[in-house]
């Protein structure tokens, strides 16, 4: 299952922050703070699987070569979008590359949204980040992956926000994002 | 109202200027929402807040702390608004880190506005800042309830998503009776959201599952339900199916048949998941997955599906199943070749990343086939990606043999001693500022949050500096790879030597807070002291490369070299001394320059070193000194003496300043061996001399024979980490009860009595030891007590002679055991094992008390010798048992080219040694997590689920939670008890007809007997309800003792879901194997059996 889905932009600002279990405030932002750093200093060819952070691996440590247990957070997948990072935290159970793809969908339904969407779109409207977010993922358990339905789901909660108009310029196109990588089933 | 606004105002100025900014562009109400306007005027928006902060550089975080007391004020308002505004900003500011525990009970009260933008707000405040210990809980309770029978879907939904976030066991439970109606809710996306909801219901109060999963499984089974509820479903099962596949087993069909119908790959993935948990249970479903997964892997666009296809089969066992046959070898083809072509393929990092993850799986079941793409696996070993190195780097631990592991341990070399060394900014350490909570500083640049979130081009693209850890994890994973299986794959071990020393000279710094306290450094975890140890393990393992060995111990030790040794990279690999000081000592006469290493030893920069290797060192001290001084074949000339002397000034020089040291282990080697020196210096200046070129003049005795004699001894061997554990206890040892209540008196006694009488010096000789002379006192006053302390007596002794097998040959024990007979000839007390029988006829050498002794003993426990020998195993060799030598070396286990590794010492086999038995090892994700301590954050417990069956057999009802009882569980519970009175009596009344049926039918056989047998267990529970019962019955009672209040727990739950319906127990067991009626594919043997009980009753 996925445990955490987190957003932050290129300086480490939190922009959404979603635990799927109970986690001190605190302890949330060290973690934040931890993949950050893992993040950061990453260049664009690299993967888009992060080693777990020190929070994640220390008790893990002792054990190195066995298989992670089912229900210990094993996998940090990333992508990263102009300014912003977008950070799923989840189990061995779920699949890498699928996981990719959730986060292209989500940033693909907020994009819908907004209409380029942009930094901006998010942190003046972060409670229509969570509603996407609650449209795809309940509880850690995925339940919608396709596009339309997702964008549906979160109009059907009321008119969502534009941007301030007087706050910038005009947003770019939101054309080129993915890396070609196959994996989008939406587009299927 | 309006003085609220006044104050306001007054409050905080700053509000003036964000006025007018917030009337022009904050964003447009949402229509339900349009709230009094001049609240709207004075308050202070989300908008605002934000704008804020960006506008507030430098001093963000006295605004945040005013914009919080506002908020504070706000969220006390009546107006609702005011007050779903402030927790909107309290929300946004706890996502920075900002507590907003003290406002739990404000959320609660948005959360309870009519107006559905509230309830959103509040729903999300509580999402996002409850926590376990949260007070309000408990009344939020009513509030789900209330929110998830509304009538409409968008209300419904924020109960649904909330509740996984808020849940404990005790609310589940009242919880769930609400949310069971929701699966079959009109709209679709209720109905996905509430099987998602379940699911983590169910993981904290696993009896969700009872009521909840049949009718998740109708569900699934409709094949008219919406794709979208269809696909959750399968995630949720996917979630729940490796817990517990058996149950998933009849599910099969239909997973399958939405496996091959595809549509969402998404869904598609995680069925190959779950599949890959039910093929190792039932093998027939491989022939049957084939096919479509050969086909989804040749046809498939979807790289990820492509990828979980393969890593199915993998994972599933499937490989093995079809190994042989010309389709399995297709399919390992196939497999391996679009592994390798993610590995190739240009430019696309992530599907390196995950070929790897699926290698590493593949590599301990077919290891061959990994070998055959070890040219693109080493590749990645060198890839500038630091996530995919450690990967690789897993990985090739798992396939390296002796063929290859020179390659790879020469490539890893290769990339510590080239990669640039991480400088400190680099070092997350030094970035721990963040720590402390990230504060929302205004972002650098407007126009930087307006970029289209498109993917940043970044042009570095050099390697990285290796980051610390990593450059420790190849080097500990260098040392693992060599030293695997005793060094089985290591045919050059002058080579490992030299690899050894190179991995200390790029050994990378140790953290300067590991470091703080010297004593408490943990040496597992330091880099130099793991190499150190297997330096040292070479040294006395491979006795044929010691010198070369020690040759390498020696270069490490010498102080003018240590710059070449230890190069800037830092301090890191200093922790090899600690072993290199030892194998210098223990193998002095190996040095080659005795002389400069006594003399780097004795520099004065050692005094510097980490307490733990000084002592070491000065261990070392004496013997590379007894090397040098011990030669008694050279005469002793006053050219001699004086050396000697000046050497040991030197020495005596070096320890005097130590014998105060702090550390207690140094200053007591310094002080023992400050004496010794001073006594041997004394002994060497009064020698006398011989002249120049004449007669030999014999050196003192003390530097010749004394001092070597400390150190020479038997060799060291290795002993394996469990062996001591091997040594049995002998059965009749009693470590617990005191050997003697009142021995101090005794022994007191003994004092005062003397040995005046007895001239013979034997005798008195043995009267003289404290525990025989307390037998002669206990003679008087407590016979059992002699006997009790004989035991005691002699068992150690008997330990000795265990100890000496291992290293006395056959003729020195012989002796010895002559040599004992010797001395206890005329001891009363000495039992001879071999006069045993020759005493029972009455020889004169019996004592009267020696016959008490041994009439109150058993005969087993006199027999000293015998006892520990006979049941020490200590080796299954029939050479070990005729007590052959035991002395090093053993069997050269594992050679090859003729160098000898030394295994490690033991008793017994090597399977049953500890430290093995921990790592045979079940399935590590079917074990549960051990303890809450080593759980690990975010991670879900589910291990409750493991323990709840999800079909309705009674076989399986043995383990089930306890459950966790509330007061509102307790009177649901008296209610259920007397409607589950009711039904037993029914239940009865059935089992008797049954009964009688049975009987008239007993001479059928096997088949009734099972079905006679599954009725009675049902019924187990009711003896101690209804009374009266057959006494058949009664007996299988008895039988069931164990399961009944399983049963009983499972009535009632029964009972409970017939109350809509009619109760008829039996129509409710058809309902329940209605599904499992369906599958072809998997019928287990257990469900036909239950059928035929059902037949039986209708």
């Amino acid at each position: 299952m996925i445990n955490a889905v987190l957003v932050f932009n290129n300086a480490g600002q939190p922009r959404l922050t979603k635990f799927y279990t109970q986690l001190e405030t605190s302890v949330q932002q060290r973690l934040i703070s931890e993949i950050f750093t893992l993040v950061a200093n990453r260049p664009s060819s690299a993967c888009n699987f992060l080693p777990l952070p020190p929070l994640l691996a220390n008790s893990s440590k002792s054990s190195t070569p066995t298989t992670p247990h089912n229900d210990t957070p094993s996998l940090v997948t990333y992508r990263h979008y102009a300014t912003l990072y977008f950070i799923i935290i989840s189990t061995s159970t779920e699949s890498p590359l699928a996981l990719l793809d959730l986060i292209q969908v989500y940033v693909q339904a907020l994009d819908g949204l907004f209409e380029n969407v942009c930094e901006l779109d998010l942190i003046f409207n972060f409670e229509t980040l969570h509603a996407t977010l609650g449209e795809m993922i309940v509880g850690g358990v995925v339940i919608e992956t396709q596009l339309d339905k997702v964008v549906e789901g979160v109009k059907a909660q009321g008119a969502v926000a534009k941007r301030p108009v007087n706050e910038g310029k005009g947003a770019m196109g939101f054309g080129g994002f993915g890396r070609g990588d196959g994996g989008v089933w939406a587009g299927r | 109202m309006g003085i609220y606004l006044f104050c306001l105002c007054v409050n905080s100025p700053q509000l003036a200027g964000s006025i007018l900014g917030s009337t022009s562009s904050s964003p447009p109400p949402p229509p339900q929402s349009p709230g009094p306007v001049i609240a709207r005027l004075f308050e202070k928006s989300l908008y605002d807040l934000i704008r804020g902060m960006r506008n507030h550089k430098g001093s963000e975080k006295e605004y945040i702390n005013d914009s919080i007391k506002e908020c504070r004020k706000e969220i006390r308002s009546n107006d609702m608004d005011l007050k779903s505004t402030a927790l909107m900003k309290l929300t946004y500011l706890e996502m920075f880190g900002h507590d907003m525990s003290w406002a739990s009970f404000n959320v609660l009260e948005v959360m309870s506005s009519q107006k559905y933008r509230h309830k959103r707000t509040g729903y999300l405040s509580a999402v996002q800042s409850f926590r376990r210990d949260t007070e309000v809980l408990m009344l939020a309770e009513n509030q789900l309830k209330k929110d998830i029978s509304s009538p409409t879907p968008t209300v419904i939904s924020l109960p649904l998503i909330a509740i996984p976030h808020v849940i404990n066991p005790s609310m589940a439970n009242s919880v769930l009776s609400d949310l069971l109606p929701r699966l079959t809710h009109s709209h679709a996306a209720i109905r996905k959201k509430t099987v998602a909801t379940l699911y983590r219901l169910a993981l904290v109060y696993p009896e969700t599952l009872r009521p909840a999963w049949p009718k998740i499984r109708e569900r699934l089974q409709d094949e008219h339900e919406n794709p979208s509820v269809t696909a959750a479903i399968v995630n949720v099962v996917c979630e729940l199916g490796w817990r517990r596949p058996q149950d998933f087993l009849p599910l099969a069909p239909r997973l399958f048949e939405l496996l091959v119908e595809g549509g969402n790959n998404w869904m598609a993935i995680k069925l190959i998941k779950l599949f890959a948990t039910l093929t190792p249970i039932e093998p027939r479903l491989i022939k049957k997955l084939l096919p479509p997964l050969t086909k989804i892997i040749r046809e498939t666009g979807a790289m990820s599906l492509l990828y979980e296809c393969i890593n199915g089969i993998i994972q599933g066992g499937i490989l093995e199943a079809v190994e042989g046959t010309t389709e399995g070898e297709e399919v390992a083809r196939l497999c391996v070749g679009k592994l390798r072509g993610m590995m190739v393929i240009e430019g696309d990092a992530n599907l390196k990343y995950v070929a790897l993850l699926a290698f590493d799986k593949i590599v301990r079941s077919h290891p061959y086939l990994v070998s055959q793409q070890q040219d693109v696996i080493l590749e990645c070993i060198d890839d500038p990606d630091i996530s995919i190195r450690m990967r690789a780097l897993d990985l090739v631990v798992g396939m390296v043999n002796s063929e290859n592991l020179n390659a790879i341990v020469g490539r890893l070399m290769r990339q510590l001693r080239n990669a640039p060394i991480a400088s400190a900014a680099d070092d997350p350490n030094n970035d721990r500022g963040r720590n402390t909570g990230v504060i929302p500083y205004a972002d650098e640049e407007d126009s930087d949050a307006e970029e289209s979130l498109r993917p940043h081009e970044q042009t570095s693209n050099q390697p990285p500096p290796l980051p610390e850890d990593y450059r420790v994890s190849v080097i500990k994973r260098i040392l693992e790879m060599c030293s695997r299986d005793t060094y089985s794959n290591i045919t050059d071990f002058e080579w490992y030597i030299d690899v050894l020393i190179q991995l200390v000279r790029v050994s990378p710094a140790i953290n300067a807070t590991l470091t703080t306290d010297e004593d408490e450094t943990e040496s597992t975890d330091d880099v130099g002291s793991s190499i150190g140890r297997e330096l040292q393990n070479v040294a006395v393992r491979v006795k044929s490369l010691r010198s070369e060995a020690v040759e390498a111990a020696q270069s490490l030790v010498f102080v003018d070299r240590r710059d070449q040794m230890f190069p800037s990279s830092g301090n890191g690999g200093l922790g090899v001394l600690e072993y290199a000081g030892w194998l210098v000592g223990e193998y002095a006469n190996y040095l080659t320059q005795p002389e400069p290493v006594l003399n780097s030893i004795l520099h004065s920069s050692t005094v510097q070193l980490p307490s733990k290797t000084l002592a070491v060192y000065l261990q070392a001290l004496p013997k590379v000194f007894a090397s040098l001084a011990s030669n008694d074949q050279l005469s002793w000339t006053p050219e001699r003496q004086t050396l000697m002397s000046l050497l040991m000034a030197r020495i005596i020089h070096f320890l005097e300043p130590l014998s105060t040291h702090p550390s207690l282990e140094v200053q007591e080697r310094a002080v023992e061996y400050l004496e010794l020196m001073r006594l041997a210096s004394e002994a060497a200046s009064g020698t006398t001399t011989g002249p120049e070129h004449g007669d030999f003049t014999d050196p003192p005795l003390l530097l010749t024979q004394a001092i070597p004699a400390l150190f020479i001894g038997a060799e060291i061997n290795p002993v394996a980490a469990g062996a001591q554990h091997k040594v049995p206890l002998p059965s009749d040892l009693d470590l617990d009860t005191p050997i003697n209540p009142n021995l101090q008196y005794l022994l007191s006694q003994a004092d005062l009595e003397g040995f005046a009488t007895d001239d013979d010096d034997d005798v008195y000789a043995a009267y003289t030891e404290p525990l025989t002379s307390s037998t002669t006192a206990a003679e008087t006053t407590n016979i059992s007590a002699s006997d009790r302390l004989d035991a005691p007596h002699k068992e150690p002794t008997s330990y000795q002679n265990a100890a000496e097998e291992e290293y006395l040959d056959p003729d020195i024990l012989a002796r010895r055991k002559a040599e004992r007979k010797e001395r206890y000839k005329d001891d009363p007390f000495y039992i001879d094992p071999d006069g045993a029988d020759k005493s029972a006829s009455g020889s004169g050498a019996v004592t009267p008390l020696s016959r008490i002794v041994r009439e109150n003993n058993s005969t087993a426990d006199v027999d000293i010798d015998s006892i520990p020998i006979m049941d020490l195993h200590l080796d299954s060799s029939s050479a070990a048992r005729s007590r052959s030598p035991r002395r090093q070396p053993q069997q050269p286990a594992a050679s090859r080219r003729r160098v000898e590794i030394m295994a490690d010492e033991t008793l017994g086999g090597a399977s049953s040694d500890p430290s093995d038995s921990s790592s045979s090892r079940t399935p590590a994700h079917l074990l549960p997590p051990s303890g809450k301590s080593r759980k690990q954050l975010l991670q879900v417990d589910s291990s409750g689920l493991g323990s709840l069956s999800l079909v309705d057999d009674d076989d399986e009802q043995s383990t089930r939670l306890p459950r966790h009882i509330t007061r509102a569980e307790q009177e649901r519970r008296e209610m259920e008890e007397a409607e589950m009175k009711r039904a037993l009596a029914e239940v009865e009344r059935k089992r008797l007809e049954m009964q009688r049926a049975s009987e008239r039918i007993e001479a059928v056989g096997g088949e009734v007997v099972v079905s006679r047998k599954k009725k009675k267990k049902k019924v187990a529970a009711a003896p101690k309800m209804a009374g009266d019962v057959g006494p058949s019955a009664a007996a299988e009672a008895e039988d069931n003792n164990g399961e009944e209040a399983v049963v009983k727990k499972k009535k009632k739950k029964k009972i409970k879901k017939d109350d809509n319906g009619d109760g008829e127990n039996q129509r409710d067991d058809d309902q329940g194997h209605a599904g499992e009626e369906a599958p072809e594919t998997a019928p287990v043997k257990k469900k036909k059996k239950k059928r035929r009980v059902v037949g039986l009753d209708d």
